[in-house]
């Protein structure tokens, strides 16, 4: 019973153009998803999902990333679900991903787990952010056994975990609420780290000459980020980590 | 990459952002593959690096601080029976009291977030060992200990060992009137009291203290003892009258000791209660989602404590709570000198 969670909030035809190949690759999927719900954050655009097995749940105000995935979590424990797994609506699936995530967690103890998460396009950006690993997890130092935290956009807990612990509703982008849960949930879980669960991100950059300008506005994204970050924290041991980045995926040691 | 960069606030700026530029460009250069990436991505790395230290956000003020203020109420036992105080008529039994090696490891573990310990009680010197225990643990972190006492169990030799630890000692006095000593604080201790100061004062020179709560039964001596203090060179701080079990009153016309609108304690304050429990505020009861105890050192390690989602909650709740305490030396970001 494992359900996906994807919030969307849809702005232009790039973003429909996103979630619908990202519709086509859960749907090709080795295993199937028990169900897959699409958690609209009252996007501006009006746009219709043709997918089977798909719940589009348009929700009336905009509430942020976490709050959307938050009631997806709601939905699919109320379905007895036993792995809810997130993803953003920027990414392409690998056809194997929800096997993989499925398995790593019904075979081991970690009670979360993050995969590995390539850039979709060719620009200079994107192989930047592959050997950056800007949007993989980061290892908790020095035995590299265990993630320190795992962004969500490739992102996997068991039921029991998503009982305790929820995404903090006061982040109001797609940047720290990751973070800050995976440091909530540490106290207690632990998570892992499954490199064959393999997905796609697409950042957007159109091409080297043109992309600099979202490249600076991601990464101020993130900084600004912290500064809720630290709020929900009263102690915040940040630590020296490593991001995992695309090389790991080929150690023979993982 | 490590998200703060200076983690103590007196660590040497230049070197330390030297280093911290090259413990991140180093590894990330041995992964770019083809050597015509390599001044590209080396840009690239330096730009995502610069956005981090330097962008400037809200997270900045807290980049090198010491955020955190661990309180520790050490005892509710007191020697002496304070009216303005409730505390010493609930006194916690043996069992219900901590061993000081729970609150060392506590220490030990949060001691990179803290900029200052306090010691409260209850009266602390009941437990001098202990004291000097943190007191030395403090100092081997570098973390100013701050102890509030009513100055009756003053010794010599404990002066001689605090002072060597170079900590600050706060004495609480009401009032320099020996005629009205005895009402305030429900035993005949006033020479003994002043003794103590004057001997402090020779062993720990600034470092010595004085405070005093400002209630309609002693707002007429905060004068004389704001002289009596200018007289000995000592640093002297007020605080308006909170209840906390006590009998005493508000003052009725005396304007407000700071202009602190914001509920810091939520961020800042880690408390520690006798029996391990921890808060976040010593006022939590009055809030009704945060009276229970966030947790307890002796049965959790303090950082799984403050992880949980509850805490995250109770700091939510009390930012925007708006009592009178508000302005409490335990709830701003600096103490205010007469």
């Amino acid at each position: 019973m494992s359900f996906l969670i994807i919030p969307c909030y849809i702005k232009t035809k790039w973003d429909i153009d996103c979630i619908t190949r990202l519709l086509e690759s859960v749907q090709n999927q080795t295993l199937k998803f028990e169900k897959v719900l699409v958690i609209d954050d009252f996007s501006p655009f009006e746009y219709q999902l043709n997918f089977f097995n798909i719940e589009h749940i348009r929700l009336s105000e905009n509430g942020g990333p976490a709050k959307a995935r938050n009631i997806g979590i709601d939905k699919a424990l109320s379905e007895n679900a036993k792995h809810i797994f997130f993803i953003d609506h920027d990414c392409i699936l690998d056809l194997q991903w929800n096997e993989q995530m499925t398995n790593f967690l019904e075979s081991t103890e970690f009670a979360a787990v993050g995969g590995m998460t390539f850039s979709y396009g060719k620009t200079l950006y994107d192989y930047y952010h592959d050997i950056n690993g800007t949007l993989n997890g980061k290892w908790l130092l020095p035995d590299k056994k265990e993630l320190w935290y795992m962004p969500s956009l490739n992102f996997g807990i068991k039921a029991f975990v998503a009982e305790e612990f929820v995404f903090d509703e006061r982040f109001p982008t797609a940047a720290g609420e990751d973070v800050d849960l995976c440091l909530r949930m540490r106290s207690k879980y632990k998570i892992g780290f499954c490199p064959k669960a393999k997905l796609w991100h697409d950042f957007g950059y159109k091409s080297t000459l043109t992309g600099f300008k979202r490249f600076v506005n991601l990464f101020k994204k993130y900084k600004s980020s912290s500064a809720t970050l630290y709020d929900g924290h009263t102690v915040l041991l940040w630590d020296n980590s490593e991001s995992i980045y695309s090389g790991n995926a080929y150690e023979f040691n993982i | 990459m490590s998200l703060i960069y200076r983690r103590r606030a007196n660590q040497p700026s230049f070197t330390h952002v030297i280093n911290d530029y090259f413990g991140e460009i180093k590894p990330f250069s041995k992964r770019i593959g083809k050597w015509y990436f390599y001044i590209p991505l080396i840009i690239m790395k330096t730009i995502e690096w610069s956005i981090y230290r330097w962008y400037k956000t809200p997270i900045r003020r807290f980049y090198g601080v010491k955020g955190n203020e661990l309180i520790y109420m050490i005892t509710k036992r007191c020697n002496e029976k304070c009216p303005k105080c409730g505390i010493w008529k609930t006194p916690e039994p043996d069992n219900e009291h901590i061993d000081i090696s729970i609150f060392l490891n506590c220490l030990k573990m949060l001691n990179e977030n803290l900029y200052q310990v306090t010691i409260t009680g209850g009266e602390p010197l009941l437990l001098a060992e202990d004291v000097l225990k943190i007191a030395e643990e403090s100092r081997k972190h570098e973390i100013l200990l701050l102890t509030f006492t009513n100055g009756v169990l003053i010794t010599e030799d404990f002066l001689k060992r605090y002072a060597a630890l170079n900590h600050k000692l706060v004495i609480s006095i009401d009032t320099i009137d020996e005629s009205k000593w005895t009402d305030f604080r429900g035993k005949a201790t006033f020479e003994k009291v002043m003794e103590n100061i004057k001997l402090s004062k020779q062993y720990l020179g600034r470092n010595l203290q004085i405070q005093s709560v400002i209630a309609s039964e002693s707002e007429k001596e905060i004068d004389s003892i704001q002289s009596f203090c200018k007289d000995l060179v000592v640093l002297h701080t007020t605080q308006r009258y909170l209840d906390f079990g006590g009998v005493w009153n508000n003052p009725i016309n005396t304007p407000k000791t700071t202009s602190n609108d914001v509920a810091c304690a939520a961020r800042k304050n880690i408390i520690i209660y006798p029996n391990g429990d921890v808060v976040k505020c010593f006022d939590h009861r009055r809030i009704l989602r945060a009276k229970e105890p966030l947790g307890n050192i002796e049965k959790e390690d303090i950082i799984q404590i403050l992880c949980k989602k509850r805490a995250t909650e109770v700091s939510k709740i009390m930012k925007t709570c708006n009592f009178p305490c508000k302005e409490m030396a335990c709830n701003v970001p600096e103490i205010i000198y007469n």
